[in-house]
């Protein structure tokens, strides 16, 4: 903390001596109508989209100062972000859905990582450094995605172009972790450098590096070379160390553009036990700590060769060829504690997953006023293993391995019916290796009401496939029997959706407003289940079995008014599980309110911007099985408590724009964690009592250079 | 000044920032003290009665020594004459003995010998660490060996339970240092050598038995049995399956099998489940695989037979039998039979020789029935010894004397041990280091107990290590 003041003074004399030179030039104002390609047959602007269609642009993230998804989606509407302080990821929920049911894409591909193609993607790994915006479409999109895109999708937008002929961008942010800091054994550290270049009007190329240090959340705990036996070795949050390196290739002409991009991405997760051997040598009275410690190796590669461009002066295609691997190692050593030496050390592949990916689209094939048809094919072949260390999975089975081969075909048109209303139908069938083929279909239609009402109704399917644990867990010994099912069919989820949107301007077009009004339903079917197969001797097994359904209504609204920005919206959901896996269940629907604000407001004189950005999340309920005070199995709600969690930051540049520092302070209102009852105990301990969220009000500091010739 | 000036100021603030985040050097490491180097004797104490000849008497080091060193003893003695009685190598020089430390070893020893055999229980030679010279040595520990007539003092111990599949059960006599292995799949029933006629079955590989409404063997077939195997099972999860095991808490009136009858009408046959072999896989670091293939099943029935046993066996279809006498011997708990040799064997030392057995074990979950547990420390409740626990809150172990005793807290219940020294359901195995335990052996030793290790240093289980210390 020491050493943040410091660092706090310094910045202070740079801002004095920046004042004395001021440039005026204003944040250009942003755009009301952003461009957007998610879900489109030809990249358009918002209010032509069919799909609704969320942004979050480049300048929301530099407010936030976000380095990762995960640092600025939890201020989102709807979307919940889930830390896990144990494996050190995040993961992100929707309607109550995890995020096995999210598809997280980027340039419209799916991202990999070692447990899914798109879906279960850990947030923390997704660096935003060169990217331009991120698109969020709520609701089932299997159609145009696939697979896993169940409860919404995010599509990250990179950048693929620049105006200057140099681009050179470098950064350090410095974060608290909490109260916790020091130069390198506490807090953040961010560093990172981004070049750009015009070779020529055709060839634009970009290359970043970051790294980010985050040393983990010690709270009350002491670290790797703490040798008691009494919980409190190790880190509550565990330490990682990211490297990513991005690069980009881009050649236009006219009517055909082609990019490759590549992402290197390195993490170490360190696992300091908390449990330490103290080695006591009764003969000697001595002791000789040690601790079982295990160092998570993450490497991901990405390349991604994209074209589109017009075939025959009259078709738009977009083409996308990909291939992408993560590998997850474990080492695993004895840790000398006094001595700081590791013995016995193991490495190994804990999971892994490599997949080729190709995309096309084939848009305008028919195409005349009234009708647009597109044309797409998906192919994925992916493989994937996971280690008895990730799986739980018989004594004699080193790993598990799996190949889905997957050859989708999808059809969706545009149909202009009148000037105001059009219809939009889509199709696609899924042709795969394990599961039989899958056919969805998705319709949506927009009616255009007067001049600034519009009307979206939005009907969407996708599926989801198994998982690894449950299609091949097998945990059977003299007590348990708990296996996988290597029969089961991918979960089947709908979902339907309509907005109404009103866009209004007041005084005179001072004022500008947005405002809109949804109502969702997301429906699952399949849902699967852990369940008892057998009662004596007891065996569980995997099944298609439960359903799920979530609905609710929300609202965002957008203002616009001078050099004031602000977004508000509410969200009321309800959720409903039909548990056909246990003897007793619930199928109530119990609701949820979520609030949201982002608030900004920019001082041209200064060239700052000052920003909030709010999330309130009701009291969650769900239904748990508990014993009750006469000892008897009953099903009641659990609740988990109520929690507001908001940041806060300023933003500000000198010398136009080519120095620019943001300080702000996450996680306002300081939660750390929060109490519930929404959680069943296991066979063998009770249920937790509080989930843990963050790690404490922080505050950091972020420094910019940009340099454009 | 210009911009571009104004843009290279700020370039080299950044450039300064930088490089004072990459010259600090580590941020302080919690200090981490050097050990010191101790020579300690390996056990507080040797039997006299038991040496024949001569005994190595071992030290232990605290960490390899690295360099070269000496160790000097004082000799003390009570009736007993150094040259007369007994010798060392190396030898005596005044009243010292200098025994050299050696570089890159852990330990050394020297040498008794016992000149006199007929050295009486009066006599007492003890061994005293009075010098070290090694560099940084610290006198601490097991600094006196005494050699004489009575019970252990205590050392630590390492019971050769044999990692992950937990392949033997290890008897231990606290009082004489003794350990006896057995692989825990090679015996089948247990014939008791007390008053009571009754049999066990082997709960260490989780066997069951279930009485069947019959008294002629050969008349018994598998359809008979058919719809009941699925429950003569350990791990079941039906709470009514307990009465197919042995009572985990020892009670001999309490097994499954009833008391023989002395009207051999009123002995059935019993369904036997053989359990499983000790298994052969290679768990996932700290984990067990104790439970291999299935041994099968038996169909067996016992009768009196003068003061022993008739045993009536034969697999489950066959219309015929084998038949083994088996008489009592009551200096053990149990005659041991096994199926596959068709003998009795060893398993158990004599009642009055063990005191507590390191096992797989079956226990009873309440309201679950029988489940299988590793890592089990059942006490010697037939031969009469009585177990308590202690928390180390209550009486740090240091501390506990003859004074602390209690002795209406003793437990018959053979399970006082069992698996509460560790907790193994999360992925972390973790050694419960907040509980000791008081045992009194059949001689009416008392001895206090504390484990110091469920894992090896890979974290491998079923490498526990534990250390004791006479009390009374």
């Amino acid at each position: 903390m020491r050493h943040f003041l410091f660092f706090i003074g310094l910045l202070n004399s740079v801002i004095f001596y920046g004042q004395i030179e001021q440039n005026n030039d204003s944040i250009s104002r942003e755009k009301l109508n952003e461009i957007v390609v998610t879900g489109q047959l030809n990249p358009q602007s918002v209010s032509k989209s069919v799909v609704e269609v969320k942004v979050i642009t480049r300048k929301d993230i530099e407010r936030q100062a976000g380095n990762t998804l995960a640092d600025v989606l939890n201020t989102t509407l709807n979307l919940n972000i889930t830390p896990n302080t144990t494996t050190g990821k995040s993961g992100v929920s929707l309607f109550g859905l995890d995020s096995q049911y999210i598809k997280v894409l980027i340039d419209n591909i799916p991202i990999i990582n070692e447990e899914g193609v798109g879906n279960n993607t850990d947030l923390t790994l997704i660096n935003l450094d060169d990217i331009e915006r991120i698109e969020i479409v709520e609701g089932a999109m299997g159609v145009q995605y696939g697979s896993n895109a169940i409860s919404g999708i995010i599509n990250i937008i990179t950048k693929k172009s620049s105006r200057n002929d140099w681009d050179i961008t470098a950064y350090l942010q410095e974060e608290t972790i909490g109260s916790e800091y020091e130069w390198f054994d506490k807090g953040r550290h961010i560093q990172s450098l981004r070049l750009g270049h015009n070779f020529s009007e055709r060839l634009y190329a970009n290359a970043t590096y970051t790294r980010n240090d985050f040393a983990g959340f010690f709270n009350t705990k002491k670290g790797e070379n703490y040798a008691q036996n009494d919980g409190l070795r190790g880190h509550e949050w565990l330490p990682k160390l990211q490297q990513n390196t991005k690069a980009l290739l881009s050649y236009k002409v006219e009517g055909f553009n082609v990019f490759y991009r590549f992402d290197y991405l390195n993490e170490h997760i360190e696992r300091y036990n908390e449990t330490v051997d103290i080695n006591e040598n009764p003969a000697t009275g001595t002791t000789n700590p040690s601790a079982l410690d295990e160092i998570y190796i993450n490497n991901r590669f990405y390349h991604h060769l994209n074209s589109t461009g017009k075939l025959l002066q009259k078709i738009d295609y977009n083409i996308s060829l990909s291939y992408q691997e993560q590998n997850k190692d474990l080492e695993r050593y004895t840790y000398r504690i006094r001595n700081q030496e590791k013995e016995n050390v193991e490495e190994g592949e804990y999971q892994s997953r490599s997949a080729v990916f190709s995309r096309g689209t084939f848009s305008n094939i028919i195409n005349t006023n009234k009708t647009n048809l597109q044309l797409g094919y998906e192919i994925t072949a992916e493989k994937g293993s996971g280690s008895s260390l990730a799986i739980v999975i018989g004594p004699e089975s080193e790993e598990v391995t799996q190949e889905l081969n997957s050859y989708d075909f999808f059809a969706s048109s545009e149909i202009q019916l009148t000037d105001r209303f059009s219809l939009r139908p889509g199709f696609r069938a899924s042709i795969n290796n394990i599961f039989e083929t899958q056919y969805i279909g998705s319709l949506s239609a927009k009616q255009s009401l007067g001049e600034d009402w519009e009307l979206r109704a939005i009907l969407g399917s996708a599926n989801r496939t198994p998982s690894y644990d449950e299609l091949y867990t097998f945990f059977v010994d003299v007590n348990h029997d708990v296996q996988g099912n290597p029969t089961l069919n991918p979960e089947k989820g709908v979902s339907a959706f309509l907005h109404i949107k009103k866009r209004s301007e007041l005084a005179n077009g001072e004022v500008r407003l947005k405002n809109k009004l949804s109502f969702n339903y997301l429906g699952l079917k399949d849902r699967i289940e852990l369940i008892v197969i057998n009662q004596s001797p007891l065996a569980f097994q995997y099944k298609n079995i439960d359903n799920f359904k979530a609905a609710g209504i929300f609202s965002e609204n957008e203002i616009f008014y001078g050099n004031f920005k602000g977004q508000i919206g509410a969200s009321f959901q309800g959720i409903s599980k039909v548990l056909d896996s246990r003897t007793q269940s619930n199928d109530d629907f119990l609701f949820n309110l979520q609030l949201n604000a982002n608030l900004a407001y920019t001082l041209p004189k200064w060239d700052s911007t000052f920003s909030v950005f709010f999330k309130h999340i009701g009291e969650q309920q769900q239904f748990v099985e508990k014993k009750n005070e006469q000892g008897a199995q009953e099903f009641t709600a659990g609740t988990t408590d109520a929690y507001s969690w908001m940041d806060a930051t300023v933003n500000k540049s000198f010398f136009e724009g080519s120095f620019v520092t943001t300080l702000g302070c996450r996680n306002v209102f300081d939660v750390t964690q929060v109490n519930t009852t929404a959680f069943e105990g296991g066979t063998h301990n009770g249920p937790p009592a509080q989930i843990p969220l963050g790690y404490g009000r922080s505050y950091f500091l972020k420094l910019t250079y940009n340099l454009k010739i | 000044m210009t911009n571009f000036y104004k843009k290279h100021i700020a370039i080299v603030w950044i450039a300064i920032v930088s490089l004072m985040s990459i010259s600090c050097s580590d941020d302080e490491n919690s200090v981490v003290t050097e050990a010191s180097f101790v020579v300690a004797f390996e056990s507080l104490s040797s039997n006299l009665g038991t040496i024949n000849t001569s005994q190595e008497i071992a030290f232990v080091y605290s960490q390899t020594a690295t360099e070269s060193g000496n160790v000097t003893l004082l000799v003390e003695t009570v009736n007993a004459t150094y040259g007369e009685d007994f010798t060392t190598n190396p030898p005596l020089e005044g009243v010292n003995i200098t025994v050299p430390i050696l570089q890159g070893a852990n330990g050394s020893s020297f040498t008794f010998n016992k000149v006199n055999q007929n050295l009486d229980e009066t006599v007492e030679i003890s061994f005293n660490i009075v010098s070290v010279s090694y560099p940084n040595s610290q006198i601490q520990g097991n600094t006196t060996h005494t050699l004489n007539s009575e019970a252990s003092l205590g050392r630590g111990f390492e019971p050769e339970v044999g990692g992950p599949n937990q392949p033997n059960q290890v008897y231990i006599d606290l009082s004489t240092e003794e350990q006896t292995q057995v692989k825990r799949d090679t015996w089948d029933l247990g014939f008791y050598g007390g008053d009571d006629f009754r049999v066990g079955i082997n709960g260490s590989i989780y066997m069951a038995a279930a009485e069947i409404d019959n008294t002629n063997i050969d008349a018994v077939t598998e359809a008979d049995v058919a719809s009941i195997q699925d429950q003569v099972a350990v791990g079941t999860f039906d709470p009514t399956n307990e009465v197919y095991i042995d009572n985990p808490d020892g009670d001999i009136t309490k097994t499954a099998i009833a008391s023989i009858s002395a009207n051999d009408a009123d002995n059935n046959v019993y369904l036997i489940n053989q359990g499983f072999e000790v298994g052969s896989e290679t768990p996932a670091p700290g984990s067990v695989a104790v439970a291999g293939d299935a041994r099968g099943w038996k169909k067996i029935r016992v009768l009196r037979q003068e003061n022993g046993y008739l045993l009536q066996y034969a697999d489950l279809n066959q219309s015929s039998h084998q038949e083994v006498v088996i008489s009592k011997d009551s200096a053990f708990n149990f005659t041991f039979f096994s199926f596959n040799t068709n003998t009795t064997l060893p398993v158990e030392p004599q009642a009055e020789n063990w005191d507590i057995n390191f096992t797989v074990f079956t226990n009873i979950l309440e309201g679950a029935g029988s489940y299988g547990f590793s890592d089990g420390v059942l006490h010697n409740r037939k031969g009469g010894v009585e177990i308590y626990t202690v928390n180390t809150d209550a009486i740090a172990y240091d501390n506990f004397n003859e004074n602390s005793i209690v002795e209406t807290n003793f437990v018959l219940d053979q399970r006082v041990i069992g698996s509460s020294w560790r907790e193994v359901i999360n992925d972390d195995k973790v050694l419960i280091d907040t509980i000791y335990y008081i045992i009194r052996d059949p001689n009416n030793n008392i001895y206090k107990l504390k484990f110091t290790a469920l894992l090896n240093d890979s974290g491998d289980r079923g490498f526990p290590e534990f250390k004791y210390n006479l009390v009374r």
